[in-house]
């Protein structure tokens, strides 16, 4: 705010890029990289090999080339009759649960995680670092204890509905546990901090400044929310919707507990592929497409973001 | 002064309207033994179309008085008028007023153009007014050619028009504005001071603006307020302001001073004779409401340009040093009880000499320019 505009392209202009400073910069990277390379690419590598393999008899692979593992992704053979192919609308539903899921998940985290990092953001100073403390502390606590406590909380004998019986609203309990709505429940609870936070960094950057000048000039409250507050953190709502979207289409352990064998989310299905399916051909191209899916969905989301800003005048 | 002008008796019957009228206005922050006091019973009356200024250290509640008028915060206590209706309770959207910041404000998302057209959207207007009068405050401020930039690709200098372009497009009632010339470097500081007067004058919308700065406020306004504590201390004309200082602060804060001891020898009206160190007795101008006493010793204030060095004069002092600052030359004194006396000598022909440091001076003031302060 200070020196709003007129010095910054001075300052950005003063750091030479000379060659030693180049080089020196690579080295910092080097470990960093290093990391990247095995622990990321090379893995991934091997992933993509072994889609275009065939499956071994107990598990693992075969060193001969096959398109079946991608075939698969998408078709099945009847049992009897290998020549006779269908869509495989299991497949098909267990995408679609995870795009879906995910996408509810990032909008329901969105909507909840936007009142509460205002709420942080316009505590006194001194009192924010409490409240994004207690964010933080469900991460202190690991993610299965965390999901059976959900499980203690939403089953037929769980808090909900004994609570609802013993008043009683309902006779019988409402089937919570393993639905769509277990894992959207779970996965929401999951991921809120992950869209809080950025969300919170944006708004703390906010100048109070902006909201008066909008109140100023004849702004609603609603107003001020609409043309001045939501785009000015939308930084915060992109880095948290990715933050919070990607791990939900790969969630594992949520659906697993929460969703059981019934709803199955793409990370079950290719933990299966790679386990009791002994498939592994099928579970490299299935991962791959999740892969493929994200990356997809994260230009589409950037692109949609972006054409928004582009000035519509002249 | 005109502060207790208006109290009682409707403002519109003679002279300007009153745009803006404060009465007993009060702005406590906090409570129980934190409490802060930042206006204390303020009074005061802003004529309709007049380049009002709030001149006052920061920390003097002058930023808290337009906050208040602006809606931004709500007074403790006391009445706000703004043409004529109270405005107690009503947020910043609903009051007839827009503000300059401090730091423009400039909404970083919106292109120029947007910025400006912001308030008349928000007030409901068409499309095609919002474009027709975004137009017209661009060229009013001479900024047309680059409406669709972002705030960040301006200088500061040409920020500070667009703010002044967004507040104005409304046409509000009243201008507030928040020192908004402090973040420009002194060239464009008095480029902006020409134009902000430029400005009023062609929109003769009401100007508040506030101020440290006491070569700004004298230079811009048609009237100013002293503040100073969370109260006003004197309100007036520049001329009045600077002339006939009220009380030490004030003299002190605007302008170069001497303040001398001198003794009330007799007084008449807003006049007394007061006997200056030394023992010439000189006529002096009181300040409004003074009481007087006759053997009393009072302050009095001398401006640097109202003294000047002559054979006979009316102090004598010693000099300490001269210092030349081309329009003209500050010689620093010292009166026979050891009193700093600054002198501002104009130098009209290049021939004049500076005194010698050490050598005996007798300084001369002019008519009239010799004011009593408050005690």
């Amino acid at each position: 705010m200070d020196d709003m505009a007129g010095n910054k392209t001075e300052q950005a202009t003063e750091i030479k890029e000379t060659p030693k400073r180049h080089l020196w910069n690579w080295i910092l990277c080097a470990p960093a990289l290093t990391v990247l390379v095995f622990a990321a690419s090379g893995p991934l590598l091997i992933v993509l090999v072994y889609s275009f393999l065939a499956p071994g008899s107990f598990g693992g692979i075969t060193w001969s080339f096959s398109l079946e593992g991608w075939f698969r992704v998408f078709f099945s053979r009847d049992i009897f009759d290998p020549e006779i192919v269908s869509l495989n609308t299991a497949h098909l539903t267990i995408f679609w649960r995870s795009i879906s899921l995910s996408l509810q998940t990032t909008i329901i985290c969105a909507i909840l995680g936007f009142p509460t990092a205002w709420f942080i953001a316009t505590r006194p100073q001194h009192t924010r670092n409490i409240w994004l403390f207690l964010i933080t502390i469900p991460f202190w606590t690991n993610l299965l204890i965390r999901t059976f406590a959900i499980q203690e909380v939403i089953r037929n004998q769980g808090l909900i509905n004994t609570t609802l019986i013993r008043f009683g609203f309902i006779d019988t309990p409402i089937q919570m546990m393993y639905t769509d709505f277990a894992i959207f429940l779970g996965m929401a609870y999951v991921f809120l901090p992950l869209m809080v936070l950025p969300l919170y960094a944006a708004m703390d950057k906010l100048d109070i400044r902006y909201l008066e000048a909008g109140y100023d000039l004849y702004a609603s409250r609603w107003q001020v929310l609409r043309h001045i507050i939501l785009p000015l953190v939308k930084p915060g709502f992109i880095a948290g919707s990715i933050l919070v979207f990607i791990p939900s289409i790969g969630a594992y352990v949520t659906p697993r507990l929460l969703g059981g064998g019934r709803s199955m989310m793409l990370g079950n299905l290719i933990e299966l592929q790679f386990g009791q399916g002994r498939n592994w051909p099928l579970g490299s191209a299935l991962a791959l497409t999740m892969l493929v899916l994200v990356v997809g969905a994260l230009v589409l989301y950037i692109r949609t973001v972006n054409r928004e800003e582009e000035p519509r005048h002249g | 002064m005109t502060a207790t002008q208006g109290i009682g008796s409707p403002a519109t019957d003679k002279g300007p309207a009153i745009e803006i009228e404060i009465r007993n206005l009060s702005k406590v922050f906090g409570d129980g033994p934190r409490a802060f006091k930042a206006l204390d019973d303020i009074q005061l009356d802003i004529r309709q179309g007049e380049f009002f200024t709030l001149l006052g250290p920061s920390g003097c509640g002058k930023t808290t008085l337009l906050r208040l008028i602006a809606g931004f915060e709500q007074p403790s206590s006391g009445l706000l008028q703004i043409n004529g209706k109270a405005v107690a309770g009503l947020g910043p959207n609903r009051r007839p007023v827009n503000t300059v910041f401090q730091n423009y404000a400039l909404f970083p998302h919106m292109t120029l153009a947007e910025n400006i057209g912001f308030g008349l959207k928000m007030l409901g207007k068409s499309r095609s007014e919002v474009a027709s009068t975004t137009q017209e405050m661009l060229k009013l401020v001479k900024m047309d050619a680059m409406a669709d930039r972002k705030p960040a690709q301006i200088s500061g200098g040409q920020q500070q028009r667009i703010a002044l372009a967004r507040a104005l497009a409304p046409r509000p009632r009243v201008l507030l504005l928040d020192e908004p010339l402090s973040a420009l470097d002194l060239k464009l500081r008095k480029e902006m001071q020409v134009e902000l007067k430029r400005l009023q004058l062609e929109t003769g919308i009401t100007f508040v603006f506030v101020t440290h700065d006491q070569e700004e406020a004298l230079t811009m306004s048609d009237r100013i307020a002293v503040i100073s504590g969370g109260q006003v201390l004197q309100m007036g004309t520049p001329h009045e302001i600077y002339n006939f200082p009220a009380e030490r602060f004030v003299a002190d804060f605007i302008g170069d001073t001497n303040f001398i001891d001198a003794e009330i020898v007799q007084y008449e009206g807003d006049f007394a004779q007061v006997r200056l160190p030394g023992g010439v007795v000189r006529e002096a101008s009181l300040p409004e409401g003074f009481n007087a006493r006759v053997g009393e010793t009072v302050t009095v204030v001398i401006r640097p340009e109202h003294a000047s060095l002559t054979e006979r004069g009316d102090l004598q002092a010693t000099v300490e040093n001269a210092v030349f600052f081309g329009t003209d030359t500050h010689i620093h004194l010292r009166l026979e009880d050891q009193t700093p006396f600054i002198l501002r000598r104009q130098n009209t022909g290049v021939s004049v000499a500076p005194p010698e440091a050490g050598q005996h001076a007798c300084i001369a003031v002019a008519e009239g320019g010799i004011q009593v302060l408050r005690s």
